[in-house]
């Protein structure tokens, strides 16, 4: 069941032209084009390794190595206030949440998205509301899937108008699934998501696959 | 207990207990930050570029222990790009131990110092804590727990996942500047008080024992300063009380702690 949220942030246009990235000599990711509309839903399907996650990760910064025009809402990150920026208009739900080499607690977590009440709202809906004094550590997969899904809309509520979801479903029964995949399809902002999930996938209004680098439209 | 009395007349064993007070409420706190890091063989590293720096303070004349400070200060935020990658500073820690002891016995044999005499300075001892020691060790009292104070969000971010705190707004690459510089200058402090082989006694003993029970970093940072006090106090007066040697009692007391900690089990410490 969707979360409703409680305003209407602005929802951010994506646009990479001739985007490549590196891991050292391996081209992961090769010349990818795209232009989302504000309000967009993409899904990216693909095989592993066929360069999704790093194409996240540069939108964010987190890939050092890339190459091509990257803008959100229209501006390229160049400077550490760009990514600043940058970093306050799209919400993240990384493939491999960290559980911690060091404790977090779940209300940490929701709290670090920018707009805590917001992001406590939206785990309890997401089922994950009692346990905020937990330490990650302490949380199954799915569970760590659904605070990381809460503290994306608590990113959203504080402004974020762009949401990058890197499999957000991987560790998710049947139900977490569709329940995700409605979280998702019901957010007003743009949504990128990389997926292995057809649920998830059909419920983007455009889908592309990407192999080897490269990203084709497939819908 | 009278002769304990007796013994807190002498102004060195009084200025020892006040250094081990003072150091108690920084160090702990540098031990969880060096366990959050990940980074269990800086002190190694440290160690050596102390001797690189009290081997340019013999040098070119200046204060030893001055250019030891210093010298670990730049070591320690010359590393901050390293943090970038998960491996990059456990890393580093074993060639810049290599190139620091190569440099610094270099440097001795140009200065014309006996060598013994410059590692003398590393061994370190409570009881010749120097005012300036102590001095150095309130800057830090002082310093580390207000670091802690302010950035407690981001420096719990940072400590759990260096990505979670960049794309939380979070300057990453200043505040592990920062954690790296403090490292660096307290463990080049606090070998002055137990010698350089027993420093963990002050900085990891108490930020291990404090992993066991603490669930967050606030948690954590609390009983690392309750450990650190326990441990060391506790150590240094029954090292006083059995007439040994307090540098060693201080690391035997914290160890067996901590493994006593560890041996409970789970459940228990989790009720």
């Amino acid at each position: 069941m969707p979360v409703p949220l409680s305003d209407s942030p602005p929802s951010a246009g994506l646009r990479l032209s001739a985007v490549s990235c590196r891991h050292g000599r391996l081209l992961a990711v090769d010349a990818v084009d795209l232009d989302l509309a504000p309000g967009e839903h993409l899904a990216i399907t693909g095989t592993n390794g066929s360069g999704k996650s790093t194409l996240l990760r540069a939108l964010l910064g987190l890939h050092r190595e890339v190459s091509g025009v990257i803008e959100v809402s229209g501006r390229r990150a160049r400077t550490p206030a760009d990514w600043a920026r940058r970093r306050a208009e799209v919400a993240w739900i990384p493939q491999r949440q960290a559980a911690g080499r060091f404790p977090l607690l779940v209300r940490e977590l929701l709290a670090s998205g920018g707009h805590a009440e917001r992001a406590f709202a939206a785990a309890e809906d997401l089922g994950v509301g009692a346990l905020l004094e937990r330490p990650l550590a302490t949380l199954s997969g799915g569970q760590l899937q659904r605070a990381y899904l809460a503290r994306a809309l608590g990113q959203v509520a504080a402004g974020a108008g762009l949401v990058l979801a890197d499999e957000p479903t991987a560790a998710l029964d049947f139900a977490g699934q569709e329940q995700v995949a409605g979280v998702l399809a019901g957010l007003a902002v743009s949504v990128v998501v990389v997926t292995h999930d057809r649920v998830v996938a059909q419920a983007c209004g455009r889908v592309a696959e990407m192999a080897a680098g490269r990203l084709r439209e497939v819908r | 207990m009278t002769s304990i009395w007796t013994l807190l007349e002498i102004p060195s064993v009084r200025l020892a207990l006040l250094a081990l007070l003072l150091g108690s409420v920084a160090l702990p706190i540098v031990g969880v930050f060096i366990v959050g890091l990940d980074i269990m063989p800086v002190r190694f590293a440290m160690m050596h570029v102390a001797l690189l720096g009290i081997a340019i303070g013999l040098l070119t004349g200046l204060d030893p222990l001055l250019c030891a400070l210093v010298l670990c200060g730049l070591t320690g935020g010359a590393l901050t790009p390293l943090a970038r990658s998960g491996a990059g500073l456990s890393g580093a820690m074993g060639l810049l131990m290599t190139l620091a002891i190569a440099a610094a016995l270099l440097v001795l044999s140009i200065s014309g110092v006996n060598a013994n005499g410059a590692f003398e300075l590393l061994w370190g001892s409570i009881l010749a804590t120097r005012p300036g020691d102590v001095a150095a060790l309130a800057v830090l009292a002082a310093l580390v727990p207000a670091l802690y104070g302010l950035r407690r969000k981001d420096l719990a971010l940072l400590l759990h996942d260096r990505e979670l705190a960049v794309c939380s707004g979070v300057a990453a690459e200043r505040l592990t500047l920062i954690l790296l510089v403090v490292i660096a200058v307290a463990i080049a402090s606090a070998i002055r008080l137990t010698g350089a082989l027993l420093v963990d006694a002050l900085t990891l003993l108490p930020a291990l024992a404090a992993r066991r029970v603490g669930r967050s970093l606030s948690a954590m940072v609390g009983w690392s300063v309750a450990f650190g006090l326990a441990f060391n106090l506790g150590g240094f007066l029954l090292a006083l009380l059995l007439d040994f040697p307090p540098g060693p009692v201080l690391v035997l007391v914290g160890g067996l702690c901590t493994v006593l900690l560890y041996s409970i089990p789970e459940r228990i410490l989790t009720k």
